[in-house]
C-alpha cells in the first residue's frame, strides 16, 4: 500500500515536472534584448572573420529575433545554413597568420568564460610603436574592431562597452542555448525532489519508530 | 492471481526464498549510520551512468572528425540531449565522490578487516575498472584536454622496460592518439561498465556472506540486527533523495562545474595546452606521478599508490576490532591521510614549479608513510590501550601478546574474532 502511494506520487510528480518543463521551454518569453542586440553585432561585424558553426540562422528565432530582422541579418544565406566567416580561411591565414577561431563555444572555452570575452573586447590599447595590443590577450592578432583603443570621448567608450556587453551576452547564449530551459526545468526537478525527500524522510521515520537502541 | 504466478515461479526458480534471504530476512546491524548508504548510492550512479551512456552512444560519433561535433549535436539538437550529457558528465564525478566516501568509511571503521578482506579487494578491482572506464570516457568528447590527457597517460607506458615503445603503440593502435585510439576507447568504454556490474555482483554476494560491518567493529548479537527490508530500503531511499538534490543542483545549475573550459576546444595535436591535468578524481595520483623525477619511478609510484589499499588487512596488526571507534591513534592516522589526499589533489592541479614540486614530494612521502607506519602504530596503540584498561566489550577479545606463541596459535586467535557464520535469525 505504502509502496503504491509512493510510486503513484513519484510518477505524478515526474509527469508534472516534464509537462511544466515543456510548457516553459520557450525562451522567447525571457528578456534577452542584450543578446538580441549582440546577435546583430556578431552577424554583421564579427562574422567577417569568425564563423559560428554550431549556430544556424534559424536558431536565432529561439533567441526572440523576429522573422523580418532575421531576413535582414541573413541576406542571401539559407535559413538553415550555419553562420560562416565571410573571409576565406586561406586569406585569413595570409593576412593575420592564424585562422580566426570559431565563436560558437567561445564563452565556455576560455578560462573566465563570458567575462573573458568582455574583457578581451574592451582591453585593446595603443602601443608606443603605434600598433594595438590587448591587456587580456597579449599579442593577439585580432584588430581592435570596436575601436576602444582610439576612442577619444567618454560617450564613444561607453557605447563600445555596451556593444561589447551585448556581443558577450549573445556568445554566452550561443555557447549554451539551452541554459534557460535547463534552469527552468532545474527548479521543478529540485522542487519535486525536495518534496519527495521529505516524504521519504517521514516514511523512513515511520518504519524505524519501533527500532530502539 | 499474483500469488499463483509467484507459486508457479517458485516451483521453477527460488524467487520467494531469494527475496526472503537477501531482503526481508537479511540481518543488518541496526547501528550502522548514514555513512553506510554510499554503497547503495554507488550502485545507483552506476546504473545512471549506464542508462545515460547508452542513450548518448545512440547519437555519438567515434571519429576524430565527428566526435566533437557530435557532442555539440547532442547538446543542441537531440531532444533533452543536454540533460543526458550533463547527467553523464556530472555522474562521472558523482560516481567517484560516492565511491571515495564509501572507501573512506571502510578505512575509518576498519571494515576491510577480517572477514571482509576479500570484499575490500573486490572493491579495489571495481575502483580500477572505474578508473579505466573514466579515463577512456574522457577521451570521447575529443576536446583539447581529452586528447592531451590520453596522450600523456598512454605515453607513461613507454617507461616499461624493453617493450615500452611497442606497448604504447599497441595501446593506441597508432603512433599517436588518433582515430584508432578513439574507436577502441569508445568500444571499451561501453564494455567496461558491464564488467563492473559483474564484479559488483561478486561484491554483493561476498557482502551477504560476511554481512555489513558496523561502527563499533564488534560482532553484534542477533537482537541488534534488523532485516534489510524495509528498514534499510527506507533509509537508503531517503539517502538517495538527499543525494539527488545535490546531484541535480549540479546537473541543472552548474553543469560545467567539474569540466575544464579548455576541453570545449576541439583536440588539436599540434597545439599543446600550457597545463595538462586530468579530472579532479585522478589528481592525487597524478601528483604522486609527478613527485618522482623519473618516469618509470613515477609511473610505478602512481600504480602502487592505487593498489596499496589492498594491503590494509595485512598492515593493521591491532587486536582491537574495527577502526576509529575504539582506536584514537588510528583515527588520527585516518585524518592525516585524508588531509594528505586533499593536499595531493590541490597540488596535482598546480603547475609543476619549484614550491609545488617540493610540496608534492612531501605529500607523496606522507601518503606512503601512513601505510608503512600502520603496522607499528597499531601494535603500539594496542599496548597503550591495554595498559590503560579496555572496556568490557573488548577485554575478552584481546589476547595478551606473547612472542613465543606459535604462528598457528595466533591464527586461531584471529579466527575467534570473526563473525560466527550461523545466521542469527
Amino acid at each position: 500500500m505504502r509502496g503504491a502511494v509512493l510510486s503513484i506520487s513519484l510518477l505524478a510528480g515526474l509527469a508534472a515536472v516534464t509537462a511544466i518543463g515543456q510548457a516553459r521551454e520557450d525562451p522567447r518569453k525571457e528578456s534577452n534584448g542584450s543578446a538580441q542586440a549582440g546577435a546583430t553585432t556578431i552577424v554583421q561585424t564579427c562574422s567577417a572573420c569568425h564563423s559560428l558553426k554550431y549556430i544556424a540562422y534559424n536558431d536565432l528565432l529561439n533567441l526572440g529575433i523576429g522573422k523580418q530582422q532575421l531576413d535582414e541579418l541573413r541576406g542571401d544565406n539559407d535559413l538553415l545554413s550555419h553562420i560562416a566567416a565571410q573571409l576565406p580561411e586561406d586569406v585569413a591565414k595570409e593576412t593575420y597568420g592564424v585562422i580566426p577561431p570559431d565563436l560558437s563555444l567561445m564563452a565556455s572555452a576560455r578560462e573566465g568564460g563570458a567575462d573573458y570575452i568582455y574583457r578581451m573586447l574592451t582591453s585593446f590599447y595603443q602601443t608606443p610603436q603605434g600598433t594595438t595590443d590587448n591587456h587580456a590577450f597579449a599579442g593577439t592578432r585580432m584588430p581592435d574592431i570596436l575601436g576602444i583603443s582610439y576612442a577619444t570621448d567618454q560617450q564613444t567608450v561607453s557605447q563600445i562597452r555596451q556593444t561589447a556587453h551585448d556581443a558577450t551576452a549573445f556568445l554566452e547564449w550561443a555557447a549554451d542555448p539551452k541554459a534557460n530551459e535547463r534552469v527552468t526545468l532545474g527548479y521543478y526537478v529540485i522542487g519535486y525532489l525536495l518534496f519527495l525527500t521529505v516524504i521519504l524522510y517521514f516514511w523512513k521515520r515511520e518504519i524505524w519508530k519501533d527500532v530502539t537502541d | 492471481m499474483p500469488k499463483r504466478i509467484v507459486a508457479w515461479l517458485d516451483e521453477r526458480f527460488p524467487f520467494t526464498s531469494f527475496v526472503r534471504h537477501e531482503l526481508t530476512e537479511y540481518p543488518t546491524p541496526k547501528n550502522i549510520s548514514y555513512w553506510w548508504n554510499f554503497g547503495f548510492l554507488a550502485g545507483f550512479v552506476l546504473v545512471l551512468q549506464m542508462v545515460s551512456g547508452i542513450f548518448l552512444a545512440m547519437h555519438y560519433e567515434p571519429t576524430t572528425k565527428g566526435a566533437f561535433d557530435s557532442v555539440q549535436y547532442i547538446v543542441r539538437d537531440v531532444n533533452y540531449g543536454w540533460l543526458l550529457r550533463n547527467l553523464h558528465a556530472t555522474g562521472a564525478s558523482a560516481f567517484f565522490i560516492v565511491v571515495y566516501i564509501h572507501m573512506a568509511r571502510t578505512l575509518y571503521y576498519g571494515s576491510y578487516r577480517a572477514p571482509r578482506e576479500l570484499m575490500w579487494w573486490v572493491g579495489q578491482v571495481i575502483l580500477i575498472l572505474m578508473m579505466a572506464t573514466a579515463f577512456m570516457g574522457y577521451l570521447l568528447p575529443w576536446g583539447q584536454m581529452s586528447y592531451w590527457g590520453a596522450e600523456v597517460i598512454t605515453n607513461l607506458f613507454k617507461a616499461t622496460p624493453l617493450i615500452g615503445e611497442q606497448l604504447v603503440y599497441w595501446i593506441r593502435g597508432d603512433f599517436a592518439v588518433g582515430d584508432t585510439t578513439l574507436k577502441r576507447f569508445f568500444a571499451l568504454h561501453y564494455l567496461f561498465p558491464f564488467l563492473i556490474v559483474g564484479v559488483v555482483i561478486i561484491h554483493l554476494i561476498g557482502l551477504h556472506h560476511v554481512r555489513s560491518s558496523n561502527p563499533s567493529g564488534l560482532n553484534l548479537a542477533a537482537k541488534d540486527n534488523i532485516p534489510f527490508h524495509p528498514y534499510f530500503t527506507a533509509k537508503d531511499f531517503f539517502g538517495l533523495g538527499v543525494f539527488l538534490i545535490v546531484f541535480c543542483g549540479f546537473v541543472f545549475f552548474a553543469p560545467d562545474f567539474f569540466l575544464s573550459p579548455i576541453n570545449n576546444n576541439p583536440a588539436d595535436p599540434l597545439k599543446t595546452p600550457p597545463h595538462i591535468q586530468p579530472e579532479w578524481y585522478f589528481l592525487p595520483f597524478y601528483a604522486i606521478l609527478r613527485a618522482i623525477p623519473d618516469t618509470l619511478g613515477g609511473a610505478l609510484a602512481m600504480t602502487i599508490s592505487v593498489i596499496i589499499f589492498a594491503l590494509m588487512p595485512f598492515l593493521d596488526h591491532s587486536q582491537i576490532p574495527g577502526g576509529a571507534r575504539y582506536r584514537p591513534a588510528y583515527r588520527v592516522l585516518f585524518y592525516v591521510f585524508i588531509v594528505d589526499l586533499a593536499a595531493l589533489t590541490y597540488i596535482g592541479a598546480k603547475p609543476p614549479e619549484a614550491g609545488w614540486i617540493l610540496a608534492g614530494r612531501i605529500a607523496t612521502f606522507v601518503y606512503f608513510a601512513v601505510f608503512l607506519f600502520l603496522p607499528v602504530l597499531s601494535r603500539l596503540e594496542e599496548r597503550w590501550l591495554v595498559a590503560r584498561g579496555l572496556p568490557d566489550e573488548l577485554a575478552e577479545l584481546v589476547k595478551p601478546r606473547d612472542r613465543r606463541r606459535t604462528r598457528k596459535e595466533r591464527r586461531t586467535s584471529e579466527r575467534d574474532r570473526r563473525i560466527p557464520t550461523a545466521p542469527a535469525g
